[in-house]
């Protein structure tokens, strides 16, 4: 099997990766979403979890949640609910949109088998004293991670760590470049698959797959690369179906401003002695989260993008009551629209309604 | 024709008329010291406006703009106007209403009368994500300064540490240079002085609160929305001061003379969720039915439901900084749902009314936990039905009556069976 087929085969059977971590005892920590340091789980010999929703439809969770909460975070509570969470020994989320904030209300409260922790960030990028804030917020996670390993952190243990995220950063850096050439080396769908998997995995494992597969694809060209050059951006896409519906239509999907791909791997931590202000530094300077401002950096940022992946055409994809990318995308749109055309569409999570959308992502295409 | 299914709410007392009036003569007057020549900030209602009072600062708060045109019915107006700009109907109706009003290219005569450009934008993500993006469309479109006052969310309940409470007295303190570099003077001595104030109103609400716990009621959430409202725009003024005391006197007197909102109160209710600002005789409507609404949660935004003996005028940030924080509608929701558990009691209410407005993404999630709570804690029971206090183009008159009726009518069987 081709290591393309290997993360394939990860992405479609995460469960695999618990079994395997859990065998000795190891405990693992569900986390969402980016301002949860996974550096300081995996210190204290745990595995970090992103989790990741399901296509299926909503079942226990809507009477909990009215409907007009983001149907991501409704999934992810289903699945709370469902019990299908209850590998993790612990859940962590973080300040970013009402519905992430909700979700751990929720969670706090009617989740009994999987206990849920809050990290408080700031919001504002930039800034020392928000920098003293999230330091004394991590602080005290670092000391609940060690209470529920059992493990102390150090700062060898924890800069040991951040060199391993920062490795398999750069890696999915330079397999994503790949996807800058005329032809890319990688299709959209094929790289959010490898991501997502990479994000999942121990990094431990995950980092030697990474350069066997960049060494595989190196001299690669996918077929039908001749469309238009496709950047998505929007709410978080954990699954292929929308990406490979763009493909499947001509477009080409050469760069994903996504929780779930670029967002996660773009930037690596700044050297720094002290390890703690080193992740304090990695996650607050710099604003890829709608959440946070300053927006205009979130801006440039995608101009970046545009720039270094020659974009012919931006796609926004917004699952319904996404505030931030709601906001984001109608005070983008007409700035963006300016350089390249923006496209953007509602979408549900569980991926109804794709008909409709293929229709709109069909004339946006041949419109480029 | 279409018949005109909405009415505004009858308000029963003196004083709130007299705050309906100070709002119009303090909107009225910002557009005139535009006119000579003060700068205008734009901001939002949980924005301690104490700074701004200051600094005597001409101030538009995005919640009173579209509360002032939905109650004359004008606010579907503006809303189109905003979705035509590209937001979506996902968008708070709060923030399209108001996004439409600051990018109209003509307005009607009676937001002319109120609405001046702004010079200075200051926004917070206290309580919501919209707070803090709507306004950034704005900024742009007058081409204004923007300046983004960061609030943690509360995960901590009352006991708020004071690493959080330097970040955001830290945060004020910017909010604050950010005015002094747009034109303002904030006297710090003025700031100090109005946290007197401040502390002196919360005070007089707590006991206007004592009072509306009496049975009958002497005040129902009619004209408690109109009375909330020094607690968002007057904190820290004399006029505040003035306004509950005279508000607390004609309360004490109804009290003493067993003067009821209606004539035999047989039920007690309270709302949850943003008011049907454009129809507040809704609230009047479950009157035939002997059931008065007493109280509503967002009276108890900006501070409502607060103890003031821990503010210090010569810390003057810091309290307001504790303040903003304990907020119960800051997230998380501890503060909450202790409160409409406490609110509950306190008031005896019979049942909680829960309408959820579909474009917030705040107040819907706090809906089931709040059922529970209260259900658990005191068998009260709660109704959910959807409801767009704002938005009249979302209104549907014969369902939520509908709604209404089946619920009042369920807690009197109840009541009778006891
Ligand atoms: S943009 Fe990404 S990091 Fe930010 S709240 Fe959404 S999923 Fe989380
Ligand atoms: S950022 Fe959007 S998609 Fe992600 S959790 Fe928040 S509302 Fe849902
Ligand atoms: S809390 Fe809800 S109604 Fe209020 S501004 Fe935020 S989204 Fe709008």
């Amino acid at each position: 099997m081709g290591t393309l087929e290997t993360m394939k085969d990860i992405f479609n059977n995460p469960n695999k990766i618990i079994e395997e971590w859990k065998k000795d005892g190891k405990k693992v920590v569900g986390h969402r979403c980016m301002y949860v340091p996974e550096e300081i789980i995996h210190a204290a010999g745990m595995l970090p979890y992103p989790t990741f929703g399901t296509p299926e439809p909503i079942k226990k969770a809507d009477s909990y949640f009215q409907p007009c909460a983001c149907e991501f975070v409704r999934n992810l509570f289903d699945l709370a609910l469902d019990k299908k969470f209850g590998f993790l020994d612990s859940m962590v989320l973080c300040n970013t949109c009402d519905a992430v904030r909700h979700l751990y209300n929720m969670w706090d409260t009617y989740v009994d088998s999987v206990p849920c922790y809050m990290v408080n960030n700031p919001q504002k990028m930039y800034d020392e004293s928000g920098f003293k804030f999230y330091r004394m917020e991590l602080e005290k996670f670092k000391k609940l991670m060690e209470d529920l390993s059992g493990n102390k952190i150090t700062d060898e243990s924890l800069k040991k760590s951040i060199e391993l995220y920062d490795e398999t950063r750069r890696l999915l850096k330079e397999l994503n470049d790949l996807r800058k050439r005329d032809i890319p080396a990688i299709s959209g769908s094929e790289f959010l698959r490898t991501s997502m998997a990479s994000m999942l995995m121990p990094k431990e494992n995950a980092n030697p797959l990474l350069r066997k597969l960049i060494d595989e694809v190196k001299n690669r060209e996918i077929k039908n690369a001749d469309g238009p050059r496709i950047l998505l951006t929007g709410s978080i896409i954990d699954n292929p179906t929308l990406i490979e519906l763009v493909e499947d239509m001509g477009g080409v999907v050469v760069v994903d401003d996504l929780c779930t791909s670029a967002k996660y791997f773009w930037y690596t931590t700044k050297p720094n002695n002290d390890p703690m202000d080193a992740i304090v530094r990695f996650n607050l300077e710099r604003t890829l989260c709608a959440c946070a401002h300053p927006s205009e950096d979130r801006y440039d940022y995608l101009q970046g993008l545009i720039r270094e992946f020659n974009i012919d055409g931006i796609i926004y994809f917004n699952i319904k009551y996404c505030h931030p990318f709601v906001y984001e995308s109608a005070i983008f749109r007409k700035k963006l629209e300016e350089e390249v055309p923006t496209l953007t569409l509602e979408v549900d999570h569980s991926l109804s309604g794709l008909g409709q959308l293929k229709t709109r992502v069909q004339a946006f295409i041949e419109m480029l | 024709m279409a018949t005109k299914v909405t009415a505004p709410g009858k308000k029963s007392l003196q004083t709130t008329l007299e705050i309906g009036k100070a709002i119009r003569a303090y909107y009225g007057g910002i557009k005139e010291a535009q006119k000579a020549g003060k700068p205008v900030i734009w901001s939002y209602g949980l924005v301690p406006r104490e700074i701004f009072h200051a600094a005597d600062a001409p101030v538009i708060y995005l919640e009173h703009l579209p509360l002032m045109i939905g109650a004359k019915q004008l606010s579907g107006h503006y809303i189109q106007i905003a979705e035509e700009e590209g937001f979506s109907r996902d968008v708070c109706a709060f923030h399209r209403c108001f996004l439409g009003c600051a990018v109209a290219k003509e307005r009607d005569p009676y937001l002319e009368k109120f609405f001046a450009p702004p010079n200075l934008i200051i926004a917070s993500n206290l309580p919501c994500m919209s707070e803090s993006k709507s306004f950034l469309y704005a900024a742009d479109h007058h081409d204004c300064p923007y300046y983004f006052l960061d609030a943690p969310i509360n995960t901590w309940g009352k006991d708020i540490p004071e690493y959080a409470i330097e970040y955001f007295a830290g945060q004020l303190k910017g909010a604050i240079d950010s005015m002094e570099e747009h034109g303002f003077k904030v006297d710090m001595d003025k700031l100090k002085e109005s946290i007197n104030l401040t502390k002196k109103m919360m005070g007089l609400w707590n006991e206007i609160d004592n009072c509306r716990k009496t049975v009958p009621t002497p005040m129902s959430t009619v004209d408690g929305i109109t009375a909330a409202y020094p607690l968002i725009q007057l904190p820290g003024t004399e006029l505040g001061v003035t306004l509950f005391e005279r508000l607390l006197e004609e309360l004490k007197e109804r009290v003493e003379k067993k003067q009821g909102v209606i004539e035999d109160e047989k039920l007690r209710l309270m709302w949850f969720g943003v008011p049907p600002f454009y129809n507040m005789g809704l609230f009047n409507y479950v009157e035939k039915y002997g059931a008065v609404v007493v109280k509503s949660m967002v009276e108890y935004i900006a501070g409502g439901a607060f103890d003031p003996s821990v503010m210090d005028p010569e810390k003057p940030l810091e309290s307001l900084a504790y303040k903003a924080l304990v907020d119960i509608v800051n997230p998380t929701y501890t503060n909450m749902v202790d409160f409409i558990v406490k609110a509950v009691e306190d008031f005896k209410i019979d049942g909680l009314i829960g309408v959820v407005k579909r474009s917030c993404g705040l107040l819907p999630g706090y809906m089931r936990l709040a059922k529970d709570a209260v259900y658990n804690g005191s068998g009260v029971p709660m109704t959910i039905f959807d409801l767009d206090g704002l938005d009249i183009r979302e209104y549907d008159d014969v369902t939520s009556k509908a709604n209404l009726d089946s619920f009042v009518e369920s807690l009197l069987a109840n009541k009778r069976r006891q």
